[in-house]
């Protein structure tokens, strides 16, 4: 299992890997390669050129105003997990952080990373859209930022065009009142998730979004669930507005095991967020 | 080819990679550094597990060109280590190894929960561990190997 | 056959292992560790069908002499495993596919590069020419008839049929006040040692000898197969296994990669070398677990079985592995099918089929992790059908030990041993009474709690006559050693077994101590070399520590008489007047020590005793004194607890009570049992290789197949039993495989408890989620 030959180089400003992006080679970017190497050792991915992202420190600074953090997309998950950054999620980017995979690869995955490949078990694209975080985008033809709810379209796409980059994420800051639920059902510690929901619920800005991962495609809004969770809705009322959320994605082509499973999984995090 | 320039175990060395070779083949096939093991080439198993300034990282997952300027300890370079050699003498006691296969990715993670102050509890050594597989051992034996050799480094201590 | 002396470093210390010292320092020497000047690697072209006619194979004009496929290697001879068991249909199995590929991952052919990933590229560059043909997927669907045939001089897809019986099931059945019928279907997987099969192979020409490194657990074995396949003398090959991570029987066949390599090594001027990947090792190791059983237990009101009429299927894949076959598995479940119970009626039709899956292999316990798991759950339901409790129904039914020797209705002879104790003892570690309250109490959080029990009995160094009613082609009933002193004193032990995890570094050292007194850090144990070790058979079945155990204390002892032949000369003493201690010879006027006997009988000559030869060293053999094995037995429990909303089972606590007899390293004995649940706990939860229709495997990787963590890693409770067996040196049993043997059983007993207010059973593994909410609503449609 050994990676297909290919050329390597490491851009020294973000403009330069735009460039080489856009360069009419097949590329790929590299940022913390635990995706991408993996790939290409199982030779699933055989780019021509791989461009090494991950040393520009463009892509690694964090900013913070009164409303929100931004993450540059080179920012690892090891970095949020540690606190090493300012946590705009009161503690629910670490919490996710801490679970996923292993800490060898935490060192050096990245939560831009994570959202680029848009793989349909990550934890960030779920996490992300429940946070309604913006995802920046930098191409040759300027820069650009989407809410990262649209950002992944379906398993392993996103609404990234020609050269475009991930350069940063914003997360706006949850306020005091704020209260979260996450869930991640999966049979051994670290593995991929068989679902996944995130559920936050800021009284103080009247928003409430849950959202389901490991979803057979994108991350699934539960739309309904969501307007409910902005009041103040009962047990019973929500669990038939999952059903309902569960049942109106009939693309998503659920088997009976997944669709009870997400049912009980959603359930059990809004019931989180609600605590 | 690529140049690439990297200390590995406090020495500097220099060579010219191709893009493709991973920081695993690269320890194993040019450096002779044979004590990192691979076992799947994919992240999963934790056999490959070295430092790469200071923090665990898969080797199998790192290209060695990518590595350029970065500093790699590997469990050779660990003969000296404080922490490596209260793990050491835990193993031993304790029997945390059997075949050995993944003992080295085991003590390079274990030195990281020990430097880390996350290996205080058996609950807390179990997760840590999580990314190293053995097949051998039934894990036991290697947290509380794990647990006594943090014990005896913070009472200050031998076993 | 003395009973064990308790010392700090002989038989029963659980001394530090001599083998840990290079493990932590890195410093180990496994196959793909192994450096030569001039190496190359290998990739192979793997079939990506399960069933295809090869048309033709090509490579690009400018690969020559780089590329290999079964023309370019016509005196390379097909494995052909055939045991002598009557109705066997040998197959051969060639190193490289000849006319048809029958699994997914058969080698076609090899690519030869200086680096792996050049090879890889080249492999890529190999065009194979197949006309795909429709697969044999579903054993017990093929074992019916199938219009598809593997082998197509067979008449039918099966290696074997046979029916094992005993005593008269239809007086079972005429007799029987409660019968029970059930299902129980393990799924296939693999054996996934960390380290995964690797060969590398160069020509001597200073010794005219092909030296192989091989990651094997039999290095005698390959080398006759080696010799056999390439038609080269014994003599000009040697075998090695280095360190070896890790092999659980999945290593103890010969494979198509060794025979391959070794042919690559004569046909080129440079050493080759392939080390399996991971995606390989799924794909072409061997595959283990996949059994079916339909079931019929017919017992009395009270629970107490009178009979067992089964059906067994095995699908046991493409091909005979070299040298013994599938039958080895399925002679197995079959015959330990009544588990440790006192049964006297038994049948079991079984059906060892050919499918065009890989071909499977022995995975620590073979074919009795199956078994348990079918007698096991069996044992449970006719406790539910009696109205009594499952451990009661257990105890019940037990061989007790007041009917020890006790000869099977399958023909196998229980040694001795208190199996309803060990049952108890069990109960007792988990603190049984607790569990219940626990269980009446309700969980906050919705989860049911359930505790399951199983037990088995363990045949371990088994000799001579077992081997040959099994109609195995070799006969692994003896093991050797050659035991040299050397003039310093010190003492290499060279053995025919090959220790990779059991410590049998220390283990035989310490044998060598309570025979000899010398200090174990005066000792190196010598094995996986064919050019070191005298023949031996390897390490599988549970058998190092007692045969090779056996066979370095009958060759220690050999020693031992000598120096005190010696000794007593030196001494001036009359030999009956002298005796060994503490590693000397003392005698009414003093002692000498063994380093000084060794000096002169090297050294010294002129000082030996009339009649006694230089030197001292001595090879021996050695087997029980029994052929029919020596049973360890346990019984394992497990508590678990299953959300009935998720299908997710966690094990909360797991027990294990044993009997291995005397105890040569506690330690070791303990990390055995631990090593071997954590298996069966993967065997019970998370461990698969689904096939889907078109007999494409579709686990590769560690993302798809699960194997158990840390994490998932229960504390294990273990409590000891210690019968001697009169049968061994020191009364010593095997038991490397028993931890893996229990734990399917227990575990789905556990769920069936509880899940028992749901009625709902689970009997198939592994107990995935999505079974155990497949089985939950099962129950409900019936309700």
């Amino acid at each position: 299992m050994k990676a297909g030959a290919f050329d390597y180089v490491r851009p020294q400003s973000l403009a330069e890997a735009i460039q080489l992006r856009g360069g009419g080679r097949d590329t790929q970017l590299m940022a913390g390669g635990q995706s991408l190497v993996a790939m290409m050792n199982l030779r699933v991915a055989q780019p021509e050129l791989v461009i090494d992202i991950g040393r520009l420190s463009e892509l690694r600074t964090v900013s913070e105003t009164g409303a929100d953090v931004s993450l540059g997309a080179c920012v690892t998950h090891a970095a949020i997990e540690d606190g090493r950054i300012t946590d705009p999620s009161r503690g629910l980017m670490p919490r996710v952080a801490s679970g996923l995979a292993y800490r060898a690869i935490r060192t050096r995955g990245t939560i831009g990373g994570s959202l680029a490949l848009a793989d349909p078990a990550a934890e960030w694209p779920t996490v992300l859209s429940a946070l309604d975080a913006q995802v920046a985008l930098r191409g040759s033809g300027g820069a650009r930022a989407l809410p990262c709810r649209d950002f992944v379209v379906g398993t392993y796409e996103t609404r990234l065009v020609a050269d475009e980059i991930v350069e940063s994420i914003r997360v706006p800051k949850l306020s005091a009142a704020a209260r979260w639920g996450y869930l991640k059902f999966c049979r051994k510690s670290g593995e991929f998730a068989s679902s996944i929901v995130a559920v936050v619920r800021d009284p103080q800005r009247r928003y409430a979004r849950a959202v389901l991962g490991a979803a057979n495609g994108a991350p699934l809004v539960l739309v309904r669930t969501s307007e409910l969770l902005a009041g103040a809705a009962q047990r019973e009322v929500l669990e038939t507005a999952i059903a309902a959320d569960l049942d109106a994605a009939k693309d998503r082509r659920f088997d009976d095991f997944q669709r009870s499973l997400h049912a009980v999984i959603a359930q059990r995090a809004v019931q989180q967020a609600l605590a | 080819m690529s140049q690439v320039r990297l200390t590995v175990n406090g020495k500097t060395v220099a060579d010219d990679v191709p893009p493709r070779l991973s920081l695993a083949d690269f320890l194993r096939e040019r450096r002779n550094l044979t004590g990192t093991h691979l076992g799947c080439e994919h992240g999963v198993c934790g056999a490959c597990t070295v430092l790469v300034d200071g923090e665990p990282a898969r080797s199998c997952l790192m290209l060695a060109v990518a590595c350029d300027g970065r500093e790699v300890q590997t469990v050779e370079g660990l003969d000296k280590d404080r922490i490596a050699t209260a793990l050491r003498e835990a193993f031993k006691q304790h029997h945390g190894l059997q075949c050995g296969f993944c003992t080295p990715g085991m003590l390079i993670t274990a030195r990281d929960l020990i430097s880390r102050n996350v290996a205080t509890s058996e609950r807390e050594i179990r997760k840590g561990l999580s990314g190293n597989i053995c097949r051998c051992t039934g894990y036991t034996n290697i947290v509380t190997a794990i647990g006594h050799a943090a014990k005896a480094l913070a009472g200050g201590g031998g076993e | 056959m003395t009973a064990a002396v308790k010392s700090r470093f002989g038989v029963g210390a659980s001394l530090q292992r001599k083998e840990d010292d290079r493990h932590l320092y890195g410093r180990g020497q496994f196959v793909a560790d192994v450096k030569l000047p001039g190496l190359q690697d290998i990739a192979f072209v793997r079939s990506p069908h399960a069933h295809a006619r090869i048309k033709g194979v090509s490579a690009p004009p400018d690969t020559a002499g780089q590329v290999f496929s079964a023309r370019d290697l016509p005196d390379l001879k097909p494995m052909r495993a055939v045991p002598q068991v009557p109705g066997f249909r040998p197959s051969g199995y060639p190193a490289f596919a000849t006319d048809k590929v029958r699994y997914v991952g058969e080698v076609i052919a090899a690519c030869i590069a200086p680096t792996r990933a050049e090879a890889e590229d080249l492999a890529a560059t190999v065009g194979v020419d197949y006309e795909v043909l429709p697969p044999v997927v579903d054993a017990a669907a093929a074992a019916k008839g199938s219009s598809v045939l593997v082998h197509e001089s067979w008449a039918d897809n099966l290696f074997i049929e046979r029916t094992i019986q005993g005593g008269d099931i239809e007086v079972a059945k005429r007799e029987a006040e409660i019968v029970v019928q059930r299902e129980y279907k393990l799924h296939r997987q693999a054996s996934v040692p960390l380290e995964g099969r690797g060969v590398l192979a160069y020509l001597d020409r200073r010794l005219d000898e092909l030296v192989v490194y091989t990651s094997t657990q039999v290095p005698h074995t390959i080398r006759l197969g080696l010799s056999e396949m390439l038609g080269i003398e014994e003599r000009r090959i040697r075998v090695i296994a280095p360190d070896v991570g890790g092999g659980f029987g999945g290593k103890a066949r010969l494979s198509q990669e060794e025979v391959a390599v070794a042919a690559l090594a004569l046909a080129v001027d440079h050493p080759v070398r392939w080390i399996e990947d991971r995606s390989e090792h799924f794909l072409a190791a061997i595959h283990c677990r996949e059994h079916l059983y339909r079931m019929t237990a017919y017992a009395d009101r009270r629970g107490r079985i009178l009979g067992l009429d089964a059906e067994l299927v095995v699908d046991a894949g493409a091909y005979a592995m070299w040298p013994n076959g599938p039958f080895l598995e399925t002679g197995m479940a079959a015959r330990n099918l009544p588990g440790p119970y006192n049964i006297r009626h038994h049948r079991v039709k079984t059906f060892t089929v050919a499918t065009n899956k890989s071909p499977i292999g022995p995975y620590r316990g073979v074919g009795r992790p199956g078994a348990c798991f079918a007698i096991e759950r069996m044992i449970d339901e006719v406790a539910r059908a009696a109205g009594r409790d499952p451990l009661e129904v257990r105890v019940g039914n037990m061989v007790g030990p007041d009917q020890m020797p006790y000869k099977s209705v399958t023909g196998m002879t229980f040694d001795n041993g208190d199996y309803p104790q060990c049952a108890r003892m069990c109960a007792d570690l988990l603190d049984l009474p607790a569990v219940r309250a626990r269980q009446k109490q309700g969980e906050p959080d919705g989860r049911l709690i359930g505790v399951g029990f199983a037990a088995y009995a363990e045949q371990t160094a088994h000799g001579c006559g077992e081997w040959v009613t099994r109609g195995a082609p070799f006969i692994p009933g003896y093991e050797s050693c050659q035991a040299r002193l050397m003039s310093d004193g010190s003492l290499v032990l060279m053995v025919g077994i090959q220790s990779h995890g059991q410590g049998l570094e220390t283990t035989l050292s310490q044998v060598a101590h309570q025979e000899l007194g010398i200090d174990p850090a005066k000792v190196s144990v010598r094995h996986g070399d064919t050019d070191i070790a005298p023949f031996g058979m390897g390490t599988i079945a549970s058998r190092s520590m007692v045969m090779a155990g056996g066979a370095v204390a009958r060759a220690s002892r050999l020693l031992r008489e000598k120096m005190l032949r010696i000794g007593a000369h030196l001494l001036q003493a009359d030999p009956k007047d002298v005796r060994w201690e503490d590693g000397a010879v003392a005698g009414p006027s003093g002692t000498v020590r063994l380093e000084e006997i060794a000096r002169i009988a090297h050294l010294r000559m002129e000082q030996l005793p009339d009649g006694v030869d230089p030197l001292l060293e001595v090879t021996a053999t050695y087997e029980p004194a029994i052929d029919t094995g020596v049973f360890s037995y346990a019984t394992h429990a497990a508590v678990v607890a299953v959300d009935p909303l998720t299908g997710l089972i966690e094990v909360l606590d797991y027990g294990v009570a044993e009997d291995c007899g005397t105890v040569v390293n506690p330690m070791i004995v303990d990390g055995q049992i631990r090593g071997g649940v954590i298996q069966g706990i993967g065997t019970a939860l998370y461990e698969e290789i689904p096939y889907d229709d078109q007999g494409q495997p579709l686990a590769a990787t560690f993302a798809d197949y699960l194997m158990p963590g840390a994490a998932e890693m229960p504390a294990i409770k273990i409590a000891h039993l210690h019968t001697p067996t009169p049968y061994t040196e020191y009364g010593m049993k095997g038991m490397g495989e028993g931890g893996a043997i229990g734990p399917p059983a227990a575990i789905a007993n556990a769920v069936r408890d509880a899940l028992g207010p749901l009625g709902a059973e689970l009997n198939e593994t592994p107990m995935t989620p999505r079974r155990v909410l497949a089985a939950i609503r099962t129950a409900r449609k019936r309700t």
